[in-house]
């Protein structure tokens, strides 16, 4: 009895593990397969994959010719897998040509900006603090301002959420509000999550949290506070008076062409970027 | 002769008859047997293909990190090019040491229940449902964990986070007790009832004979039942990286957020560079981790092997 049930687990586990061995394996495969091809494949941030989903879904009407296999795992794939040759279009929330928060400049790629991507500074629903200057997020997250009472709030400790190294969100937030000065990465008030859904959980679940995340994302137990008394809208980031936000590029190797080109176009039209992409919460930059 | 040819007849019919069965019988037999035999090559294949390349990519890493470095310092900074992983080797094996603090327990308590002490009735409705208990994915663990337990923790303890190797023990001890439990149980039922009656006879009350016979003569199943849940208990990722807080520092006081071996490769592997250190530095963590729960398998293979009325 004892004896099955172990080797059930054993069994089992090598089973699974086998599966998602086979499921990585068959996926770089069939992105490979599909280059030669001249299929467009699409790789890299999650922040970015509504909007490329949507395009690809629109532009198959238009297209029908063309196939495109759509995929989303984190920003930093997208330039790594355009640059291996796994994909065709890379998506990522940084211009990746250039070396950005600690990410190496990868060249031989061509960036478009596709969309312009508002965020957020989250706090805990509860929170009477709705108004912080950039300093004040700064001396906070590098563990300067520890006591939500300096900020004019409750007399609690500051409790610190910041996304894992990689995530295109803190890449910005790092970019845009930190500038330059360093996160403290320890102590017993700082703790970091994997996703946008996880931070937004994270600051619901906290009275006295403090992170960051797409704008999108912003209902439910959190509120997004203003910085440096500018509201955090669309609205206020396309007009650039709202400083948080970031843009979203598509990556290809070289100048894009052929169906990458037509895909990358069809993005940029008008009709898509005041369409689609404003109705899924993105500024368009055209 | 003229009568006997029917029988003739007949006999050789349910000869051929009976030919034919064996045949398609022992055909199917061969199929099995190839099949059984495929299956075997096919798990010994993909299994060395997961250690050879684990251990190809892991070991990568010492090309830039020297291995006191990498087993000794609790620098993980690879911004800046220090690859410490101690906090999080430690990590894993502290919280698995508290995790069975708690759970060896309560779960060697339970299983003398159900197997001494519980009426029939209660004993097999508990082990149902421990059973069940067993199937419950470690998601549901740790959203519970999250969402309960954490919030709970910083109620008590007054820390601002709340996450930590303390939740992260409580939920794997949560997980694990059913486990251990169950296997517990077993080797006590395994117990022959002469020996009971023995103490009896001889005068022993019934917390003499749990404590002087009982677990006695079950120690190597019990050790097998909780090596195979601290071995649950190190590789779980999921339920872990809710609640432990993914800060690369210590976190003895059980109450800061750090990270254990597991929680920190879930976290980081989507987000670096395949060819890079980091990569490499994750890759090794993994067969670490891979080492270590075969040498616990290996451990429980020795306890069944020595024997005793459990096994």
């Amino acid at each position: 009895m004892k004896r099955s049930t172990l080797w059930k687990r054993v069994i089992s586990a090598v089973l699974s593990s086998t599966l998602l061995l086979g499921a990585a394996l068959a996926t770089e495969h069939r992105a490979d397969a599909a280059e030669v091809s001249g299929k467009i494949v699409i790789a890299g941030s999650t922040a970015l994959l509504p909007l490329t989903q949507q395009a690809a879904k629109e532009f198959k009407k238009s297209h029908p010719k063309v196939k495109i296999v759509v995929s989303g795992s984190s920003s930093i794939a997208g330039p790594q897998s355009v640059t291996k040759g796994v994909a065709t279009i890379g998506a990522c929330d940084w211009d990746a040509t250039k070396a950005v928060g600690g990410f190496p400049a990868y060249k031989g790629l061509k960036a478009y900006k596709i969309a312009k991507i508002p965020f957020a500074v989250i706090v805990n629903k509860g929170n009477p603090v709705s108004n912080l200057s950039v300093e004040q997020i700064q001396d906070i997250y590098e563990g300067k301002i520890k006591n939500w009472k300096q900020l004019g709030g409750k007399d609690e400790e500051i409790v610190v959420i910041n996304r894992a190294k990689g995530s295109g969100t803190r890449v910005n937030f790092e970019d845009k509000i930190m500038d330059g000065h360093m996160i403290k990465t320890t102590g017993d008030n700082y703790k970091e999550v994997q996703k946008s859904g996880d931070m937004v959980n994270a600051v619901a679940s906290n009275p006295n949290a403090i992170g960051f995340v797409d704008l999108a994302y912003v209902k439910g137990g959190i509120k997004a506070v203003s910085i440096n008394g500018v509201k955090a809208t669309t609205a206020n980031a396309k007009s650039g008076k709202y400083i948080f936000y970031g843009y979203g590029y598509l990556l290809t190797k070289g100048e894009a062409k052929g169906a990458d080109k037509a895909f990358i176009d069809y993005i940029l039209s008008k009709k898509f970027q005041n369409g689609s992409l404003k109705k899924l919460k993105f500024i368009p930059v055209k | 002769m003229e009568k006997l040819s029917p029988d003739w007849t007949e006999a050789t019919r349910l000869l051929t008859a009976q030919r034919q069965r064996w045949t398609t019988k022992y055909r199917f037999d061969r199929l099995f047997r190839f099949f059984c035999l495929t299956s075997i090559v096919f798990l010994i294949v993909v299994l060395s293909a997961i250690v050879l390349f684990v251990s190809k990519t892991g070991l990568l890493v010492f090309r830039d990190v020297s291995p006191w470095e990498f087993f000794f310092s609790s620098r993980w900074d690879p911004e800046h090019h220090r690859y410490g992983a101690a906090v999080f080797i430690t990590g894993t094996l502290y919280v698995t040491f508290v995790t069975l603090l708690i759970a060896t327990p309560i779960s060697i308590s339970t299983a003398v229940f159900i197997a001494e002490m519980a009426p029939p009735r209660l004993q097999q409705w508990l082990r149902t449902l421990l059973d069940l208990l067993v199937g419950i994915p470690s998601i549901v663990y740790g959203y519970l964990g999250a969402t309960l337990l954490v919030p709970w923790i910083r109620k008590l303890t007054g820390a601002p986070v709340g996450d930590g190797i303390l939740a992260a023990a409580i939920v794997l001890s949560m997980m694990i007790l059913p486990t251990i439990t169950r296997i517990t149980d077993d080797a006590l039922c395994a117990v022959p009832n002469e020996w009971r009656e023995a103490n009896y006879a001889l005068g022993g009350t019934k917390i003499e004979m749990i404590s002087k016979i009982l677990l006695p003569a079950a120690k190597s199943g019990i050790a097998a039942a909780v090596i195979l849940g601290m071995a649950r208990a190190i590789g779980e990722t999921m339920a872990v990286v809710m609640v432990i807080g993914n800060v690369a520092q210590w976190g003895f006081d059980l109450v800061t957020p750090s990270s254990v071996l597991t929680s920190h490769i879930v976290m980081q592997i989507l987000n670096v560079d395949f060819q890079s250190t980091t990569n490499h530095a994750l890759y090794m963590m993994a067969l670490l981790l891979l080492f270590i729960s075969i040498s616990f398998i290996m451990m429980i293979r020795r306890l069944r092997l020595k024997g005793g009325p459990s096994s």
